[in-house]
């Protein structure tokens, strides 16, 4: 089953694309700050991480840096959509230049969020 | 000395149990609390998923909608808490079902409440639910008794998004009670892009602080299409120099090569020392090698701030400002000191962005 690994602090916000998620056939896992994400990203190599920026302990990019600086190639490729408030152009350009795969805006639309999940996954793996 | 042992047993027993009773009562309370939390957490993980799932449906498929109007109260503080959070469908969604609990009517009657903070709490409930509708109600609480209802009807305005909200919080800016800038450029930020065509005609529609504030909105935004009526305030010495030294920030913020001559104009010209600093500035935003040569007479400038401030705009020019900053650091003129302060920012502070017109 394709596991999509959800990190952001804000519990509203998790719990809703943890649900969007979930309808779509994937299984998802919550954590609630970026360096518990990283571990758990360490632990469970998930397919996709969907990945907060502004966050305590470890902001987002640094998670990004992180996961493609890692010594395990597979999790290193690990696709990253950001869902952050930080969506101008210079953020962009940080966001994409620590690894980020795509962006998606806050405040953010769930069907956008599920088109860029479908769009950030390889073919074939949202069953529903 | 003799006590009698009876009143005095009597005494501590007393003391004693009403000890007790006040443990009893403080524990009792605390369990109660306690419950009372234990079941609201329970009730909100029962109806955040009903939330969730009318976010899922899709409108076009004609499957039942969740009964929203019967559920608990606790369910509009949960549509609240996610409204600012989406855009698009899903908040058009959620707005309806504010509306369809008869949330929105009774905030519309709130807005009238003798209570000013029943009418600050309507009027930002209104921002958040209601989004374009009660516009012309929301508005006229910008002018309320009560500053903190005023300061609460701005904001509102800037969540709510419409864009002719730019007028009325525009206005607000005047007079005694007129609202701080901070609270109506945040309200104006919060509209977004769709507020652009209104600002610029507010430009020269407004007068004083209110048109202060409209040119450093435009430069916030980056509005391009805004720059020939920017460059006009700025060239225009009969206009404020407020709005002067807000044209030139935004115009740095814009970064048109065009306005690189009404910039060294307002530096080589205007006696007002604050004023050539935001053209400098701006001029090193900009990016524009045309700059080098003023910026470079910058240097020689009476007031400290403003030679400070052409080196750190030579030092963003790119190399052809950089090499006259550094033949001017070499020297032992007066700006020798701003241009070495500049070019070691350069060298060890953190990496400036190259500006778009620096070749």
């Amino acid at each position: 089953m394709t596991h999509v690994l959800v990190v952001d602090d804000d519990p509203v916000i998790a719990d809703l694309v943890a649900f969007r998620l979930g309808r779509m056939g994937l299984e998802v896992s919550v954590e609630r700050d970026g360096e518990a994400g990283l571990a758990a990203a360490r632990q469970l190599r998930p397919d996709l991480v969907v990945l907060d920026w502004m966050m305590p302990r470890m902001n987002g990019l640094e998670v990004c840096r992180a996961l493609r600086e890692d010594d395990d190639a597979g999790l290193a490729r690990t696709p990253v959509l950001l869902l952050t408030a930080k969506a101008q152009e210079p953020d962009l350009e940080r966001g994409f230049a620590a690894g980020a795969t795509d962006f998606v805006a806050k405040p953010f639309s769930t069907r956008e969020l599920v088109s860029r999940v479908t769009a950030a996954l390889p073919p074939g793996s949202v069953v529903a | 000395m003799n006590v009698p042992l009876a009143p005095v047993l009597l005494a501590g027993a007393a003391v004693t149990g009403l000890v007790v009773v006040l443990l009893c009562a403080v524990a009792t309370a605390h369990l109660l609390r306690g419950r009372r939390r234990a079941r609201d957490v329970q009730r909100k993980r029962e109806l955040t998923p009903l939330v969730h799932a009318l976010l899922d449906d899709d409108p076009a498929d004609g499957a039942p909608r969740a009964d929203v109007v019967g559920a608990h109260a606790d369910l509009d503080a949960i549509v609240l808490e996610l409204l600012p959070q989406l855009r698009g469908t899903d908040r058009q969604v959620l707005r309806q079902v504010l509306a369809e609990r008869g949330v929105v009517p009774r905030a519309v009657a709130d807005l009238s409440a003798r209570k000013s903070w029943r009418r600050g709490r309507a009027v930002t409930l209104l921002g958040s639910a209601a989004g374009t509708d009660h516009l012309a109600a929301m508005a006229a609480l910008l002018d309320d008794r009560s500053p903190e209802v005023r300061c609460a009807a701005a904001r509102a305005l800037g969540k709510a998004g419409d864009p002719a909200a730019v007028a009325p919080l525009l206005r607000a800016t005047r007079g005694g009670t007129g609202l701080p800038h901070g609270v109506v450029g945040m309200a104006l930020l919060d509209l977004g892009a769709a507020a652009l065509p209104a600002l610029r005609d507010a430009l020269t529609a407004s007068r004083g602080n209110a048109r202060e504030l409209v040119a450093e909105l435009l430069g916030v935004h980056g509005d391009a299409s805004a720059t020939a009526a920017l460059e006009g305030l700025l060239r225009d010495a009969a206009e404020d120099l407020p709005v002067r030294r807000a044209a030139a920030t935004a115009l740095g913020r814009i970064g048109s090569p065009t306005s690189t001559e009404p910039l060294v104009a307002a530096l080589t010209n205007s006696p007002d020392h604050r004023l050539q600093r935001a053209a400098a500035e701006a001029l090193g935003r900009v990016g524009d090698p045309v700059a080098t040569v003023p910026l470079l007479a910058g240097l020689a400038a009476p007031d400290v701030a403003v030679r400070s401030v052409c080196a750190d705009a030579l030092a963003r020019l790119g190399g052809e400002g950089r090499t006259a900053l550094q033949e001017v650091a070499g020297g032992t003129g007066a700006a020798a000191p701003v241009a070495r302060a500049a070019l070691d920012e350069l060298l060890a502070g953190p990496r400036r962005p190259e500006p778009a017109g620096a070749r």
